[in-house]
């Protein structure tokens, strides 16, 4: 199965090493999947939580329990209280 | 051959909670980079998110003010996509199930009232910033707003000029900003609007080819991206010497053109698909109408109270309830002070002038109503003369000042000792005698001058009245 | 010791120490979920599980090492069992918490002569769990004695109003119910289990009056789970991009380069086929038929239970074939949200399940068989 496209939406990009023995299981796998084209669920709802619960919602009050210092703390790279990244193209 | 601009809009505002749509950072505007961020916020793993209910409650008050369709079982999904102001790699909004659909607000342009209509509205969190520094080469970003609830207003493309643009951003700016569902400052970002614009042959079925301008910041801005834009297809479908494709295009304010973007946006599978850590909510009649009671009055309604009801002149009762600050501010001092055209005036005339001169709009003034009604009373009792009042309400604007103190510290109270004005009447008089013969030749305006003399020798603070009832009585000798 | 990442409490075997998989968050603690990609990170906060368990009396012995999130082992083998059952199975301590979903750490427990409960889906809070599937995730227990087991299930489950999944029940009492137990021992998934544990359940099924018709859906289960739980993770895995913690390539020449090198050097095998697979059934062109279908395919097997008909479900632990075909006997519990215990019973493995939040006929059927 070709899997660079699904590579490229992970932001992976599998070395050769790699690619042999993922693309197999992938391919099996996806077979797999397809094939439950054969079981009957016409009308049948989604069912996304088995949990049957509404409404779990929260007050509108702020905290802060973190302060900036302890979530920086773990960047590979900061700067003057911004976390840092590679910019972007455009 | 003649053409047809059709336009949608998509409306992102930023709703106004304590918190932000799925933690409990604080949502507020302003803070320093990264102060209003915590594990959830900044992408760290750990923390479920956990819904906050007045997003969802301002949201019904948006679909409740636009008309529209409140969705009874409403839910959250997830939109996946990589970049730096996203922490999580995917954002919470609402695909399958929007909290309203269906719903239209009515304009009003020199060509009369349109019905602009609704797709839907949906609550999804806002991303971060990103600030490029170009001394480390990097994007620095910050997260505090990263879910911070916004709502999105998506139009059916029903609008055809910038005109129409713009009074449909005022006038859902006015619904909401007067409900309390947002400040909508686009200069703040707490407004930002992106247009989808295509153009086709008038009486085509067809739509033409769509272009998305995005990156507009002010209403300006957008109805000359409009303009450019619209122009740009008009041209491309009658010379043919540019294709129109579909893409996302930004402004340049400065040039006053768009240009394309990389392109990548719409080749993007978003993989979109519901998020089942977040419960459904389910919308009763009762909470809806539970909302509706908590909304207060809107700019529309407001106008007709204050032309029928206070009986304000039309001109008056337009500017005041174009601004819900300035609506703020009048029914405050209302509160205090029962006379809607005096405070109509002093709102008006002095406080946007004293405003403007401070570099403030009418949505960013502020006043203490107490004090503003206070100096109103003082001018109606005859404490102090409308010029002492008016250098006072600069003083209160500015520094705060209690206005009955001020006039007693600085003795600013009206002269009405007539004996000691008509002293000065005389003197203005004998110093200026060319002026009376003017005004025996049938000047009326010298009055003015006289008048100014007058103030002049009495620190301003003369009894107007008497003390043109002293020069009529004098000069008519 | 080798079960442990770091931290770990010497000293005698103390009846209340309690082992943390590393998908467990203690603040000011290194935590990796058994992933390089989280090399580095040190978490900011504490778990609530571990809040409630101090309260409770218990403490922490130290982070074990665990299989990368907890994925199912497809292309990679794992060669030995995870940290938290070695260490429960030498003694080192009497428990150890897991995030079980995908079933592998139930059978583990059970192979090495120990125990495992997983909870209903929606008991224990899953603030500070490092997140897999969030449909499925659920914080477990692996221990020596199911009833001990079940006394520190009590102390840490109940609703947590930081985690919005979750029954809105504040405290769980579990205790064994006073009545015949009927047993569901689906005849289907009986003929494919491997013959010690076929024997087994035959053996603890023996106890108890019930049915034996088929489990339906038994032969999509597996494929159920997998789609829905490789969608979930490939999306709570996005957030693993070098930028904001953890591991962070050497090498990049500029933003994208950073996200793929990154992540491409920090997951393992599994890890990128989950991606990889979760990628693809949401894609455009597989939404419809691989997740919808799979979420349709949750309802009607979660529909076909008959709690009425029956309090338990007796399955075996293994059933022929790879990781992949024999994940659907543990496939059962994820989807629809039921607890489940398994422990060796007779020289083989055994798992009873539940309906949601009836973990006391699992304690009624423990406490019977092992009279």
């Amino acid at each position: 199965m070709d899997i660079k496209e699904y590579e490229a939406m992970s932001k992976i990009d599998l070395p050769e090493s790699e690619r042999a023995l993922i693309s197999e299981k992938a391919g099996m796998l996806k077979e797999s999947f397809l094939s439950l084209a054969s079981v009957g669920t016409n009308g049948v709802e989604a069912l996304v939580t088995v949990l049957d619960i509404q409404n779990v919602l929260r007050p509108d009050i702020s905290v802060k329990p973190f302060s900036r210092k302890e979530l920086l703390e773990n960047a590979p790279a900061s700067h003057d209280g911004y976390f840092e990244a590679p910019k972007t193209l455009d | 051959m003649s053409y047809e601009v059709v336009i949608g809009l998509e409306v992102h505002v930023e709703l106004s909670t304590q918190s932000k749509l799925f933690c409990g950072c604080s949502a507020m505007f302003g803070a320093d980079p990264n102060e209003n961020v915590c594990p959830a916020c900044s992408g760290m793993p750990g923390m479920p998110a956990v819904t906050n209910k007045k997003a969802v409650e301002l949201g019904i008050a948006a679909g409740l003010l636009t008309n529209s369709e409140i969705t009874r079982v409403m839910t959250f999904d997830k939109k996946n996509y990589f970049y730096p102001d996203l922490p999580t790699g995917y954002q919470i909004t609402q695909l399958f199930a929007p909290i309203c659909k269906n719903g239209w607000i009515d304009i009003e342009t020199g060509s009369g009232v349109r019905r602009i209509t609704l797709k839907q509205i949906h609550i999804e969190e806002d991303a971060g910033k990103l600030v490029h520094d170009n001394r480390c080469d990097a994007s620095l970003i910050d997260f505090n707003r990263t879910s911070v609830p916004l709502i999105e207003i998506v139009s059916n493309p029903d609008l055809r000029t910038s005109e129409e643009v713009v009074a449909y951003l005022s006038k859902l700016r006015l619904l909401l900003s007067f409900a309390g569902i947002s400040d909508c400052k686009m200069q703040e970002g707490s407004m930002r609007c992106d247009v989808n614009i295509s153009v086709r042959r008038s009486g085509s079925g067809k739509l033409g080819t769509r272009t998305e301008i995005k990156n507009l910041n002010s209403f300006k801005a957008i109805a000359r991206a409009i303009e450019y834009e619209s122009e740009r297809h008009i041209e491309a479908l009658e010379t043919g010497c540019e294709t129109i494709i579909q893409e996302t295009r930004r402004f340049d304010d400065g040039k006053g053109e768009t240009f394309s973007m990389r392109g990548k946006e719409d080749a993007t599978d978003y993989r979109y698909f519901p998020n089942p850590e977040l419960m459904p909510v389910c919308i009763s009649d009762e909470w809806i109408e539970a909302v509706r009671a908590t909304l207060p009055e809107t700019a529309q309604d407001k106008f007709t109270r204050l032309t029928k009801e206070l009986n304000l002149p039309e001109y008056d009762a337009k500017i005041i309830t174009g601004s819900r600050n300035l609506s703020v501010i009048f029914d405050e001092t209302m509160q205090r002070f029962h006379n809607p055209k005096e405070i109509a005036n002093w709102i008006i005339v002095e406080l946007l002038s004293i405003a403007k001169g401070d570099n403030k709009g009418e949505d960013d003034i502020v006043i203490d109503e107490k004090k503003f009604a206070t100096l109103m009373k003082l001018c109606e009792n005859k404490t102090i003369n409308r010029n002492v009042a008016k250098k006072i309400l600069i003083k209160v604007f500015e520094e705060g000042v209690d206005p009955e103190r001020y006039v007693e510290e600085h003795k600013l109270g009206m002269v009405t000792d007539t004996a000691f004005l008509e002293n000065i009447v005389r003197d203005v008089l004998l110093e200026n005698e060319k002026s009376v013969l003017e005004y025996k030749n049938g000047n009326q305006k010298v009055i003015g001058f006289f008048v100014g003399k007058i103030m002049n020798k009495s620190q301003g603070k003369a009894d107007p009245k008497i003390v043109n009832e002293l020069l009529r009585k004098l000069l008519d000798d | 010791m080798s079960y442990y990442i770091s931290g770990c409490m010497t000293g005698k075997n103390d009846q209340t120490l309690v082992a943390i998989e590393d998908s467990i968050m203690q603040k000011g603690r290194p935590v990796t979920a058994g992933s390089k990609i989280l090399s580095g990170f040190t978490s900011p906060l504490d778990a609530t599980v571990i809040s409630r368990l101090e309260a409770g009396g218990y403490a922490v012995s130290g982070k074990t090492k665990m299989r990368e999130f907890g994925l199912l082992p497809l292309c990679e083998e794992a060669c030995e069992a995870s940290g938290a059952v070695r260490a429960v199975a030498d003694g080192a301590v009497s428990f150890a918490l897991c995030n079980d979903f995908s079933g592998v750490t139930r059978r583990e427990a059970a192979e090495n002569g120990i125990c495992y409960i997983h909870p209903t889906y929606g008991c224990v809070s899953r603030y500070g769990l490092i997140p897999s599937a969030c449909s499925m995730d659920q914080i477990g227990i692996v221990c020596r004695d199911i009833v001990e087991g079940f006394g520190l299930l009590s102390v840490i489950a109940g609703n947590d109003e930081k985690d919005g999944a979750m029954y809105p029940d504040k405290s769980y009492v579990y205790e064994p119910l006073d009545k015949k137990i009927k047993a569901f021992v689906p005849e289907n998934v009986l003929t494919a289990a491997i013959p010690e544990d076929k024997a087994a359940v035959l053996a603890l099924s023996s106890h108890f009056d019930g049915v034996s018709t088929e489990l339906a859906y038994f032969d999509v289960l597996n494929k159920a789970q997998y789609i829905l739980s490789c969608a979930e993770i490939s999306a709570n895995l996005s957030r693993y991009d070098g930028v904001k913690f953890g591991f962070r390539a050497d090498r990049y020449n500029n933003l994208d380069g950073l996200y793929v090198n990154t992540r491409t050097q920090g997951f393992g095998l599994d890890a990128k086929l989950a991606l990889i697979m979760g990628s693809m059934v949401l894609s455009k062109e597989y939404y419809t038929p691989c997740y919808e279908k799979a979420l349709k395919l949750r309802r009607v097997i979660k529909d076909s239970l008959d709690f009425k008909s029956y309090d338990v479900i007796l399955l075996p632990l293994r059933i022929t074939g790879g990781a992949y075909e024999s994940s659907a006997v543990h496939a059962l519990a994820a989807l629809a949200g039921l607890p489940c215990v398994s422990f060796s019973y007779n020289g083989g493995g055994v798992q009873i399940l539940a309906a949601p939040k009836n973990e006391n006929a699992l304690l009624t059927v423990v406490k019977a068989v092992t009279r």
